[in-house]
Order: C-alpha cells, then sequence, then structure tokens
C-alpha cells in the first residue's frame, strides 16, 4: 500500500525511445523525495548502468528529474517547492551533478495527477512538450512553441486546455476524465536561454517561479524538451485529515508569517506570500534575484529605479535565463577597504554584468580588442534597454553574448582571466556568485562540500533580549541529534581560538555536517521552503526557540502516519549526501579541489554581508561582535576540512567516502561500485 | 474603498439568473408534490414563493485582490470534509491565471448561500435542503443525493458552486463547516469555517447580513487590514514597535 502523501508513481519518460513508464514510488520511498529520489534515480539510471565518464550535462543519458516530496499538496505551509536535479551545466570547472527548485503550484498539482514525481532521459527528435492530465500522459510536438518566451509558451499550452471557456481561464469546470477541474494547468518551460543551451538557462513555471542555479533549462533545451504540462483533478492522500490542518494552524499561530500586504501571492499551501501579484510590470514576479539583477550598485551608481529593475526582471523571467550568474551588482554595495580591489564599494552580487564591465573599465575588453564587446552598447550600461540587449545577447550566443553564455566562471576562463577569482570576482566555490556566504562559514564552507550556491537562509541567530551566550545554547538545543554544542555557532576566526572552538574547529565541522544532513532531507528532500520555513531561532516564539525541530517531524507524522524522528531525517540526509558523494567521486571530485576562490583567503571576503554580527567565544565568554572583516586562512581551512571528512567518515586524503561509511546507510552496492572504479576511501 | 469594476460575467449571470429562476418554479412544484416523502427532517418545506426561503444566518465573504492564491483555504475545505486535499473536491474554487494582470488574475468562487437556492428548489429528492437547526444553510444530505446533477446545472453562477465527487458520483456543496468530520472547530453558521481561519491573507469572512447579490461590492469585498501606522514604517524618529518586526531578511 502506498505511504499516505504519497502519489505512489514516478513518471519515467525516455525522449528517445518516446516511452513512458511508472515506476512504483515505493521502491524510493526511502530516500524520502525531491532531492533524495533524485540522487537514487540518477544513481540507478545513469550511473549503475556504467559505460559514460559523467561529465556532459547534455549527454542524453543524463537525466532531469523534477520530483516532489510527501508534503506537497497538503495544504501544510511551505511545501509548495519542486525540486531539480541532474548533471549542471552551470556548475565549473566539472559539471557537478547538482540541483535548483522552484515554487508554485507545479508540485501540488503534480500530485493531484498522480505522480510523485517526472524523470526524463534522452533527447527528443525535435521539440516536444510533456502533457500530463491525470494518468494519462502524452508526448506533444512542440515545435510551434520553440522560440516563444515561457509566457508565450504557456499561454499557448492554456488554449489547449479553455477552449470552452471564451479566453476566461479557468472560469469554468472542465471535464478530464471523469473529474472535473478549474484549474489551469500548471505548466514549467524553458525560454531562449535554454533553447540555446547556454549554461544558464533556467526552468520557469508561471510568471516568476523559477529553478535558475545549475542551468537545468539548458537541459531541457538539450533534450528537446521545451515543456512540462500537468493538470491533476485527484487528491493527496493523508494519514490524518485533521492533523494535517491543526498543524498548520498549530504553526501559523506560534510562528506567524508576514503575509498581509495586498498584492501578494503564494506557492500552494504557503502563509508567507513573498511574491507579488501586482509588480510595477511584472506578473506573478517575486522579490528575490530576478527583481534585483539588474539593479546596478550603488555606489558607484544612481539607484536604479524599481520600474527598471521589475523589466528587467521581466526579461529574465521570459528569456528563461539565470538571473544570478548574469546579476549586475544586486541589491547593496558596502564601502570597501582603501587597499581593496573593488573600488568604491563591494556589490552583494558579482554575476556576469558588473564582472564584464570591470573588464571593459580596465579596459581588457572592448571595442575593436581582442575580446569585442560587440553588440552591446556600453554606452547606455546604466540604462535598462542595455539589460535587454545584455539578456539578448547570451541567449542568442551573440558576439561577446557567446562566451557569456557560458556563465560567469567559464567566461573569466575564455578572456584568460581566472586569476580575477582572487580578487574581484567572488565565486566562493565552482564558480557559483557569491550570495550571502562569508561571514556565516557554514555557508561557505556547505558550498564547498556540496556543488552550488547552498541557499543558507533563515540559519540566523537572532534576538532582541537575549545574551550572546543564550542565543548560542538556545541554538544549538535544536540540532538533533548532536545537540548541546554551543561551539557549533561560534564564529573566532582568529588566532587559536578559531581552530579549537571557532570557524576552524571541529565543532564547525560537525555543523557543517549537520546542517548539510538537514538541508538535504528537509529542504531538498521534502521541499520545505529554504527562504521561509527552517529556522533554528525565532523572535516570533517568547523562548526564542525556532520552528526546528519540533515543526518537521509533526507535519510528517500528521501526512505519512508514521511515528517520524526528526533525527530519522538527520539520518536520511545524511544517506542521500553519501549517495551524492559517490556521484561527486565518481566525477572526479578530490580533496584537493575543494578548495575555495582566493578571494576567499583575502581582507574583504566578508565585506559583502548583511547580518555580519555571529557570536564570538574568546576562551572565557560569548559576545556578538561584527565579522565583517572575516576572511579564511588556508591552512585553517585544510585543517576544517581533515575534521569534516573525519565526521562524515570520508577517507582523508582523498575525500571519497569509506566502505564502512557506505555500508552503515545500507549502501553497500554504493561502495562496490565506487571500489570497481577505485575511489572507495581507503579505512 | 471605491473600486474599479473587475471583468466579470455578472451581466451574464443575471440573465442566466432569471431564466433559470423562470425554471425552478417548476422544479419547486414538482419537489414539493411528488418527491416530498424524501425531504429530510431538518429541512424547510419548498415554499411556494422563492422570497419564503428561510434566509441563512452566515455568508462567507471574499477579497479577491487580498488573496495570495495559495489554495490553502481549498485545501483545508478538502481535508475537513473528505479528509484528504483536493483542489477539485474544495467546496471554493479560487481559479488563478498566473499570467494574468492584477487584480484580474484571481476569481474566486464561494457559494452564495443564495436567498433563492436553485440548487435546494430544483433537487429532486430534498436532498440539496436548508438546514434550519443549522441556520437555514443551504446544505447536501448525499445520503439522499441520487447523482442525478440538477443542482449543478441549476446554480446560476460560473463555475457552478456545487461541486462533483466523481469518486462517489454525489454532488456536495458549502455548508460553511456545518458537517466537517476532520475540522477540530465547531463549524457552521455560527461556528467557524476553515477556509476563513485558514487563509493567511485574511481574505476570507463570514458575515450574517444578506450581502448585496453581486459579485463586486457583495460578495468580493474589501478586506485589507488597515495601514501600518506612520511609525512602523521606519522614518526617522519613529520607535520600533511591537517583536514581530525582523531584521532586514536576506534575499
Amino acid at each position: 500500500m502506498t505511504t499516505p502523501g504519497y502519489a505512489g508513481k514516478i513518471l519515467k519518460v525516455d525522449l528517445t525511445g518516446k516511452k513512458v513508464e511508472s515506476i512504483d514510488t515505493s521502491k524510493y520511498e526511502a530516500f524520502g523525495g525531491g532531492y533524495g529520489m533524485g540522487v537514487a534515480l540518477f544513481w540507478d539510471l545513469c550511473v549503475a548502468p556504467g559505460g559514460w565518464d559523467l561529465q556532459d550535462p547534455f549527454d542524453p543519458r543524463n537525466i532531469v528529474s523534477l520530483m516532489t516530496g510527501p508534503l506537497a499538496g497538503t495544504g501544510l505551509p511551505y511545501t509548495g517547492r519542486t525540486n531539480v536535479s541532474g548533471l549542471s551545466p552551470q556548475a565549473w570547472p566539472i559539471c557537478w551533478f547538482s540541483r535548483s527548485n522552484f515554487g508554485g503550484s507545479f508540485s501540488a498539482t503534480l500530485k493531484m495527477a498522480g505522480w510523485d514525481g517526472v524523470v526524463v532521459q534522452g533527447k527528443a527528435e525535435s521539440p516536444i512538450y510533456i502533457n500530463i492530465a491525470d494518468d494519462r500522459v502524452t508526448l506533444e510536438d512542440a515545435q510551434s512553441l520553440w522560440g516563444l518566451n515561457t509566457w508565450e509558451t504557456q499561454e499557448e499550452i492554456y488554449k489547449t486546455y479553455s477552449s470552452k471557456n471564451h479566453g476566461r481561464y479557468g472560469s469554468e469546470w472542465q471535464k478530464i476524465g471523469d473529474n472535473y477541474t478549474t484549474m489551469l494547468p500548471s505548466i514549467v518551460t524553458i525560454g531562449m536561454a535554454g533553447e540555446n543551451k547556454t549554461r544558464i538557462g533556467s526552468l520557469i513555471h508561471g510568471g516568476g517561479s523559477g529553478a535558475g542555479q545549475g542551468g537545468f533549462g539548458s537541459v531541457f533545451g538539450s533534450k528537446n524538451l521545451k515543456a512540462i504540462a500537468v493538470i491533476g483533478t485527484g487528491s493527496v492522500k493523508v494519514a490524518d485529515a485533521r492533523a494535517v490542518r491543526d498543524a498548520r494552524e498549530w504553526y501559523s499561530t506560534k510562528f506567524p508569517g508576514r503575509a498581509s500586504s495586498t498584492g501578494s501571492a503564494a506557492c500552494t499551501g504557503c502563509n508567507r506570500a513573498c511574491r507579488k501579484r501586482d509588480a510595477t510590470l511584472g506578473k506573478d514576479s517575486d522579490g528575490c534575484t530576478e527583481s534585483i539583477w539588474y539593479n546596478l550598485p550603488s555606489p558607484p551608481f544612481e539607484r536604479t529605479s524599481t520600474r527598471d529593475r521589475s523589466r528587467a526582471a521581466d526579461i529574465a523571467q521570459k528569456y528563461g535565463i539565470n538571473a544570478f550568474d548574469i546579476c549586475f551588482g544586486g541589491p547593496m554595495a558596502f564601502p570597501s577597504p582603501p587597499d581593496h580591489p573593488i573600488q568604491p564599494a563591494v556589490p552583494a552580487h558579482t554575476g556576469s554584468g558588473w564582472y564584464f564591465k570591470q573588464l571593459y573599465d580596465m579596459g581588457i575588453i572592448g571595442p575593436g580588442k581582442e575580446i569585442d564587446t560587440a553588440p552591446l552598447p556600453m554606452e547606455m550600461y546604466d540604462q535598462v534597454e542595455f539589460a535587454e540587449a545584455y539578456a539578448t545577447a547570451i541567449c542568442k550566443r551573440v558576439g561577446i553574448g557567446d562566451l557569456l553564455a557560458e556563465g560567469v566562471a567559464r567566461f573569466a576562463e575564455a578572456v584568460g582571466r581566472i586569476s580575477d577569482m582572487d580578487t574581484i570576482l567572488r565565486c566562493p566555490a565552482w564558480g557559483f556568485v557569491d550570495h550571502w556566504t562569508m561571514p556565516s562559514v557554514e555557508w561557505a564552507y556547505g558550498n564547498l562540500m556540496d556543488s552550488r550556491d547552498i541557499n543558507n537562509h533563515d540559519m540566523s541567530l537572532n534576538s532582541r533580549t537575549m545574551t550572546c551566550e543564550e542565543v548560542v545554547k538556545t541554538a544549538a538545543s535544536g540540532t538533533l541529534p548532536c545537540e548541546g554544542d554551543a561551539f557549533m555557532f561560534d564564529y573566532s576566526w582568529q588566532g587559536e581560538q578559531a581552530f579549537e572552538t571557532g570557524v576552524y574547529s571541529r565543532h564547525k565541522a560537525e555543523f557543517v555536517a549537520w546542517r548539510q544532513h538537514y538541508a538535504t532531507f528537509y529542504k531538498e528532500s521534502m521541499l520545505l521552503c529554504d527562504w521561509a520555513f527552517a529556522n533554528l531561532m525565532s523572535m516570533a516564539s517568547p523562548d526564542g526557540k525556532g520552528a526546528t525541530p519540533e515543526t518537521e517531524p509533526l507535519f510528517l507524522k500528521a501526512v505519512t502516519g508514521k511515528d517520524f524522528k526528526f533525527a530519522d531525517g538527520i539520518e536520511t540526509g545524511r544517506k542521500i549526501w553519501n549517495l551524492k558523494r559517490a556521484i561527486f567521486s565518481l566525477q572526479g571530485r578530490h580533496r584537493d579541489m575543494e578548495k575555495f576562490a582566493g578571494f576567499m583567503c583575502r581582507p574583504g571576503a566578508s565585506k559583502a554581508a548583511l547580518g555580519g554580527r555571529l557570536p564570538v567565544y574568546d576562551g572565557t565568554k560569548w559576545e556578538f561582535q561584527d565579522c565583517t572583516d572575516m576572511y579564511l586562512d588556508e591552512q585553517g581551512v585544510e585543517h576544517w576540512k581533515t575534521a569534516f571528512y573525519d565526521v562524515e567518515g570520508w577517507d582523508n586524503m582523498t575525500g571519497y567516502p569509506k566502505r564502512k561509511t557506505l555500508e552503515d546507510l545500507g549502501l553497500k552496492h554504493v561502495a562496490d561500485l565506487l571500489q570497481a572504479r577505485n575511489k572507495l576511501g581507503s579505512g | 474603498m471605491a473600486r474599479a469594476p473587475k471583468a466579470g460575467n455578472e451581466k451574464e449571470q443575471g440573465k442566466k439568473y432569471s431564466r433559470r429562476h423562470f425554471v425552478a418554479g417548476g422544479g419547486v412544484v414538482l419537489a414539493g408534490g411528488a418527491l416530498s416523502s424524501y425531504a429530510a427532517p431538518t429541512a424547510a418545506a419548498a415554499p411556494a414563493k422563492a422570497s419564503d426561503y428561510p434566509q441563512s444566518t452566515a455568508y462567507l465573504v471574499y477579497d479577491s485582490r487580498q488573496c495570495a492564491g495559495c489554495q490553502s483555504c481549498m485545501l483545508a475545505c478538502s481535508l475537513v470534509h473528505e479528509g484528504e486535499a483536493s483542489l477539485s473536491l474544495s467546496r471554493i474554487q479560487v481559479t488563478r491565471s498566473v499570467l494574468t494582470r492584477y487584480p484580474y488574475d484571481i476569481q474566486i468562487a464561494v457559494c452564495r448561500q443564495c436567498p433563492e437556492p436553485l440548487c435546494v428548489a430544483n433537487c429532486p429528492t430534498g436532498a440539496c435542503h436548508i438546514d434550519i437547526a443549522n441556520g437555514n444553510v443551504r446544505r447536501t444530505d448525499e445520503s439522499r443525493c441520487i447523482g442525478c446533477q440538477t443542482c449543478l446545472e441549476s446554480c446560476p453562477f460560473t463555475p457552478h458552486r456545487t461541486v462533483w465527487k466523481p469518486d462517489a458520483s454525489k454532488a456536495t456543496k458549502c455548508d460553511l463547516c456545518t458537517d466537517a468530520p476532520y475540522f477540530s472547530k465547531p463549524g457552521g453558521p455560527s461556528g467557524q469555517q476553515a477556509c476563513v481561519v485558514t487563509c493567511p491573507m485574511g481574505a476570507l469572512k463570514v458575515v450574517h447580513e444578506l450581502p448585496s447579490q453581486t459579485d463586486i461590492g457583495g460578495y468580493d469585498v474589501n478586506l485589507a487590514p488597515p495601514p501600518p501606522p506612520p511609525g512602523q514604517f521606519g522614518f526617522p524618529g519613529a520607535k520600533p514597535k511591537g517583536s514581530a518586526k525582523s531584521a532586514p531578511e536576506k534575499l
């Protein structure tokens, strides 16, 4: 019998053979859902068959999986996301196995159509889209959609459903099989950036829900897959409907969201509503990266108007381009120290839009030079029309756009400036642009041990009333099953203390391991929204404790009926994390590669910091200190890595997982395969 | 707050209403005559004149501009009534066309608890009835429903507010949570409703006066909270208020 919460089936589409199959979800239930199932599916469909070096994300053998979790579509808050995974064209220098996710209504609709996820392999001969109407799945010709932007594509697919409604979308019940719905299909699609196989094509659903990081829109493009549309008229079965609704109310009362402003938009089930229905120009847009990618850093530029930012946001959504990679600096800039290589201020996100302008200003690229900036009208850099020209050049791979389409790291490589990562090009690891990485070192370390910017939101340690010691103790009470170690939250970074309890210590290794296992399961596999949900601290609750670790098992038990313990999720997260580590090892990951970009180890590394006040222990007492001067010490990082590999049960010399580690997690077959390929850790 | 009219089909609805109203008269005679033995014990006998129907003591109203389209009300509705999360089984339908410009992107369809309920008037078995014991809410007694879909056809609104349950081959409708077996609060016209308590935006509300029988201004009303006092915007000299406001959010 299918466990409540799960639809019971995973849809497998082989585009090469035009075959549609169903996989029993129960086979993958041990991996939870979302990313966990995505990792396990990748292992079974891409790694286990062998005969492939796992390097080229555009190889038809690569899969792209869109997976939901048991919580999706139940009405529990923050459960509206869909995980995407596969080999990532954006990751650099190796196209690591990676992930992204997006919100909206797709995951709930997919579940109601009877599917826990969709996994796509192969390559269609000509453009197609996958049309899912409950259990009826068809591969539809998409030649007329190829070339349309993401919004036009969705409108065209809507028309195939709404002809009887005289253009009033969804206003009448439509019959799907024997059932009825008033809903429009939920569609995830690609735009020009994906079609033309840039490395930074995103997946767009609705007006502004997108999976940008990783470039999975380009993987769609490489498969001639334009879109997946789903309409679902069924239901998500839950173990205890009363408990599910009560859990939602309990949560919303204890941790009131901020949803109140008229014109907000939310993913299915969310009570936070971070997006907007009434954006200046955008439709269903949100306040995240796409709305600030064309935001010129101020200083030195004038403040970019909301109108211009919204216009640029629409461009990013319609073209389906990863706004983070092409960012022009981001929402704010931070005054730089006198000797810092970036003057006068360090922008938040040094994407290609900002970086290539630095090269232009330095005279390295420009009209008539070896690397010409044509067709970009450089004199219009501070006008929003430039944003459109920039995105168009990339998406069509015209002129310098052809280089930029490779993503900012490969662009730097192509212009022979990879050493800029030591100074001005702030990509902490694997070519992903700096987010708010430092001085929250667990975010930085997470990037290094994973394959992308990990999005470590909501681990902030906020309190107005508590002392620093109270804060770290409260936070440490939530990190089950290794709770009680307050030094996990020590950010001392200078002198011996950094090695004993601070950022290079075993305590920090334990925390990063816990954080990764937590996120791998709860955020990425159960799809609890990274931005809205997980927190160890909350200013809304009287004792300062956040939703973690009380809420997660409550939600899961109500939905699945299983007696779920918080630590069970951490352990499943560890299993997924290790299986992913095995995939990395096969792809070529080695301890020697796991090094931060040079700028992380130089003064100024934490200059683009939002919330730089962190707990610091000086050997006798705790104190909140401004850590925006923090930068890392290479030897210190190596010290931390040794501790981290030890915590994880990985080989200290190579970083490969050890047999015992894998076998303890029920992954003996993985250990066997690693051994056969000479990638198993010793000891 | 004055509101510009939304693109709607009220004119069309009005037309339908009067046409079907005429048809309904025949239905009332039929129900009162041939099939009166099916009437539920709590149901009011179908009156000879439509205006003689006892009025519901509660009405669900909404604010389609305040709504965030999260569908939490729909999922709550099907959870508390059917024990499973479904959009198709929800008795409130929130339809969002995400690519349509605000405020035309969201349409909300709630049962109006009509003063002259055609679903009740036309039901051949008395399954669709007025529950005198529960504030005159218009309800469906599913044990009496024969699945003829007359109530779906009779509802004068688009989409029809009566809901089809394909697995059971029966119709159902909003009962203001009078009979919500999976709801842990007392429901019904004088109690609470799962959709209202679940809505994070305050976009749903139950009122006890009969609204004007229109969408705009009748059932689709302004429920937006008053703007916060100026101090909360962080104007110079303003003191921070309360503990709910937090540090700037990382994006």
